[in-house]
């Protein structure tokens, strides 16, 4: 009996434990996740970052920390008002946790979506010496993120962008990426009435589909 | 009881009165404040980052001895042993500086990139196939980068006062023999390989690293593309012939193969040309590339490119009415690598593979028949140690075999050498900080068949300046054995040398790039010989000796904008040469024909966005080129008129995967003279007659159509790049 109930106060205390980790986590995640909403500028943008940087050390395993860094730089660099280096800097910095994100979870389509959501941002830092390289790169990442997972609408949309832009180029009707963002739309209101079995996936996106929505109709 | 419940109101108060507070400033060693830095106790949740003034404070209910952390990209973290106790502690902190490969100095002189990846690039693999006077030739594109000259009868590259056999070119490090087809004397060639297959380059004018050897002038280390993104095919359709390539592209490994043929006969049957031509140069390639990703880091690549091709050409004879001498050219070529990349633990790296190039020609002078075959067998192992983020090292054995053979098939006559180098060469980086770099290397190595051992030190050093600007100066030794045709006739020949002394200014910011250098080039231990008959081939080499010499010295400039003028990028580049040498059959100091003093060229590309189309524009000019006029005293004493070309192109994207390509050079019809040849012999009024050596047409017409076929319908040919 003294034996069981040892074992008994033993798991209850490691679950104790886990417990106040995985608490403190879900603490961590909520805080940087409301900053990340109200944050601005580049600089906000990299201290959100930090956040979930240290995050990441003290949830090795997770991979949302990691993506949500990595996103958090992408969106500084998009909204640095710098010069390409500087923006560089925050696609160079976004790049690394991105890739940290993808060898903990390998094969994941928000993962790889976001890694070309950077390349889109370093092809905006300097489209003209870099539009016909990275293009194919961005289209490319995001027809795999597409394949990985047909749900995910951040995919669908920025793929959607992207061929908007090839189609403003050649002169051609929006036709093709103004069916991608019908299809994203109702995508992004799937996933909100969808009960979530992971609180801090992500769920951003939906204003760029309703942007372009805007530039179609 | 009431002792423990107020035990049990003591635990619970105390951690909200044990609230500890941590402040301070983070600046770097140069007393700037650093923004942004994430400022955590290791193994907790608990941190904060630095505002834009560098200050910082947190807010903690941790107790105890803990770890605060300091952490910046760009710097080294920083760690202190920290006592929380309920009170503020005051902690600043200086981070140093890491080196960071985007941000440190670069050694930029006499090297110039094309790259999509790192920085210090003048060029993107884009620019190589769309400047207009290319014509989609590698080496036309480097035609208008400083420190060349165009020497249209030859079409090769020639750098800073050295001739065409001073540059030697590597495709993943390792050396391509014969890379330019083989041609008839002034006939313009062509390197062998397609821009596509290349993702960069790195063209070194001077002071290159310890790395490449046996290239007195200059370094051209092209670098294959690693994966390609899809599975496509490429159809193209050129005004002188077409081709197919398929690629198959996987996660782990992948496969290009592709075929190609030309003709120049329709074309120039309908196009007038200068030249007298028996039958047109038509041939045929085929290649193979395979890559294999190995292991975690690894990659391997092989690839394999084979080809044939001939033309047949009247050369008229100088102070002859009729067709001249008939000239037939055949050429079999063949040139295999298989190379590997692995990074390794405690930061070692490695590289290296092995190159086999197999070049034979036929030669119809008639009567004489002639054929030549030069092999090359190259092998190499590279290996990186990184000591620090500041010091590494990299070490390096090679092996060279060359076999050579000459056979007068007419006569029955053969004869041959073989030549094996062994080679050691190591080279280290030292970062003093991101603004300094030192690198210092040296290169030893050995013939077999001159029986010779040399050592070749080089050294190097740059400093970026706050402004992004950086400065560089490289010095160094270069050797290298004489060419084929004078080695098989003295087999003791020794090394030919140059000593480089090149300071470079470099500044690429925000679109606009400038780069300026001045060079000084000394050679030594050039060849000199009689020649019994210079047309239309020298023939009849005799009293060959090595005590040449001679000097190339000067300065360049180049200027690139993308930035001032909407959807429009050009480039503006001036070198001045003076160079001097005593070498081949002159026996006083004389300006090589190869070498004209003032170059300059201009390529302008603007893309108009309604008709989806790329205008390109170049143009290139130079004040003439010396040569030897046998009428006159003294060497080399005569000069042509001033080279200048005007080039177009037009590149049209009507759907994504379709490319229309027009292109034509000389578009004012210049007659340009790149020299004169003289007859052997006076005639009875005691004159040499002469032949001006000109273009093989006033103007080059290309026309290509490329198509891709793939899943992805935006993808077409430039995606490879």
């Amino acid at each position: 009996m003294k034996k069981y109930s040892l074992a008994i106060i033993a798991m209850m205390l490691i679950s104790f434990f886990t417990h106040a980790s995985n608490e403190a986590y879900v603490k961590a995640m909520q805080k940087e996740l409301q900053a990340m909403g109200s944050a601005q500028s580049p600089e906000d943008l990299q201290k959100v970052a930090n956040g979930f940087a240290r995050i990441a050390t003290m949830a090795p395993e997770e991979w949302l920390p990691e993506y949500y860094a990595g996103l958090a730089l992408a969106n500084a660099g998009f909204r640095s008002q710098g010069g390409i280096e500087e923006k560089d800097t925050f696609f160079e910095k976004a790049k690394k946790h991105a890739e940290k994100a993808a060898s903990i979870s390998p094969d994941n389509s928000e993962i790889v979506a976001l890694q070309g959501f950077i390349t889109m941002g370093e092809l905006a830092a300097d489209p003209n010496s870099r539009g016909q390289h990275l293009s194919a790169q961005a289209m490319q990442t995001f027809n795999k993120a597409v394949n990985l997972n047909r749900k995910n609408p951040r995919a669908v949309v920025m793929l959607a962008q992207m061929e908007l832009g090839m189609a403003q180029f050649f002169g051609q009707g929006p036709e093709k990426a103004c069916g991608l963002v019908e299809t994203a739309l109702d995508m992004f209101e799937k996933e909100e009435n969808k009960e979530n079995n992971d609180p801090f996936a992500p769920k951003w996106g939906k204003d760029m589909a309703l942007q372009m929505k805007g530039a179609c109709s | 009881m009431k002792i423990i419940v107020t035990c049990c109101l003591l635990f619970l108060i105390q951690p909200i009165f044990a609230q500890s507070t941590i402040k301070g400033l983070v600046t770097d060693q140069r007393g700037q404040t650093i923004p942004g830095v994430n400022i955590y106790l290791k193994g907790t949740f608990e941190g904060t980052s630095s505002e834009i003034d560098g200050t910082y404070f947190l807010e903690t209910e941790e107790r105890g001895t803990h770890i605060l952390v300091f952490q910046s990209m760009g710097f080294k973290s920083q760690e202190f042993e920290i006592d929380l106790e309920g009170k503020v502690l005051e902690i600043n902190s200086t981070l140093k500086e890491a080196i960071n490969e985007m941000k440190a100095v670069t050694i930029s002189a006499g090297a110039m990139e094309a790259s999509d990846e790192k920085k210090a690039v003048v060029l993107r693999p884009v620019d190589i196939v769309t400047v207009p006077a290319a014509m989609g030739d590698i080496i036309g594109a480097f035609q208008t980068l400083p420190g060349t000259s165009n020497v249209g009868n030859d079409g090769r590259l020639f750098v800073r006062g050295g001739d065409a056999s001073e540059t030697s070119i590597f495709i993943d490090g390792l050396k391509v023999g014969n890379a330019f087809g083989t041609t008839a004397s002034n006939v313009p060639t062509r390197t062998r390989f397609n821009p596509n297959l290349f993702k960069g380059s790195f063209f070194s004018t001077g002071g290159y690293s310890a790395e490449y050897g046996q290239a007195l002038s200059s370094a051209l280390v092209l670098n294959t593309v690693d994966f390609p993104v899809r599975n496509q095919g490429d159809i193209s359709l050129m005004s002188v012939g077409g081709g197919y390539t398929q690629t198959l592209a996987g996660e782990k490994s992948s496969l290009t193969a592709s075929a190609n043929y030309f003709d120049l006969s329709p074309y120039q049957s309908l196009i007038k040309q200068n030249f007298d031509w028996e039958r047109a140069p038509f041939g045929w390639d085929a290649e193979i590339s395979a890559r294999q990703k190995w292991g975690k880091s690894g990659v391997v690549k092989a690839y394999l490119h084979t080809e044939s091709n001939g033309m047949k050409i009247w050369q008229p004879v100088p102070g002859s009415e009729d067709r001249g001498q008939l000239v037939g050219v055949k050429n079999n070529y063949t040139f295999g690598q298989a190379s590997f990349k692995q990074l390794g633990k405690n930061d070692w790296s490695y590289y290296g593979g092995v190159s086999y190039s197999n070049n034979v020609d036929q030669f119809n002078l008639d009567p004489l028949q002639v054929r030549n075959q030069n092999q090359v067998l190259h092998s190499k192992a590279v290996a990186i140690k990184g000591f620090s983020d500041r010091f590494s090292i990299k070490t390096g054995l090679e092996s060279y075999l060359y076999t050579y053979e000459e056979q007068l098939l007419s006569e029955g006559l053969s004869r041959d050498y073989q030549d094996h180098h062994s080679v050691l060469f190591t080279e280290a980086d030292y970062y003093v900080s991101n603004k300094l770099i030192l690198r210092g290397g040296l290169r030893a190595g050995n013939s077999s068949l001159a029986k010779q051992t040399w050592l070749d030190p080089r050294v190097s050093i740059a400093f970026k300046f706050d402004h992004d600007g950086q400065l560089s100066l490289a010095a160094g030794q270069f050797s290298q054995m004489p060419v084929e045709q004078l080695r098989i006739l003295d087999q003791s020949l020794h090394n030919t040398r140059a000593d480089h002394l090149i300071l470079n200014y470099f500044l690429s910011k925000n679109g606009r790039t400038v780069r300026a250098e001045a060079f000084y080039k000394d050679y030594k231990k050039l060849l000199t010989y009689e020649v019994a008959q210079l047309f239309p081939m020298p023939i009849g080499f005799d009293n060959i000796q090595q005590n040449g010499e001679g000097y190339a010295r000067g300065w360049d400039i180049f200027y690139r904008d993308q930035k001032s003028f909407k959807n429009t990028d050009f480039w503006v580049t001036y070198s001045f040469v003076d160079s001097q040498r005593k070498f081949a059959h002159f026996t006083e100091m004389v300006q090589p024909g190869f070498a004209p003093r003032h170059n300059g060229s201009v390529v302008i590309k603007h893309f108009i966005q309604p008709l989806q189309s790329q205008l390109g524009v170049s143009f290139s000019i130079n004040d003439g080129y010396t040569y030897d006029n046998p009428n006159l005293p003294g060497q080399m004493k005569s000069k042509t008129k001033s080279f200048q070309d005007l080039s177009l192109g037009w590149s049209y994207l009507p759907k994504p995967n379709l490319i229309i390509h027009l292109a034509c050079s000389n578009v004012l019809g210049r007659d340009n003279i790149f020299g004169y040849q003289y007859a052997n012999v006076a005639n009875e009024k005691g004159v040499f007659e002469e032949n001006p050596i000109r273009l093989q047409a006033p103007r080059f017409l290309f026309l290509g159509i490329f198509l891709t076929l793939s899943k992805d319908k935006t993808a077409n040919n430039l995606n490879n790049l």
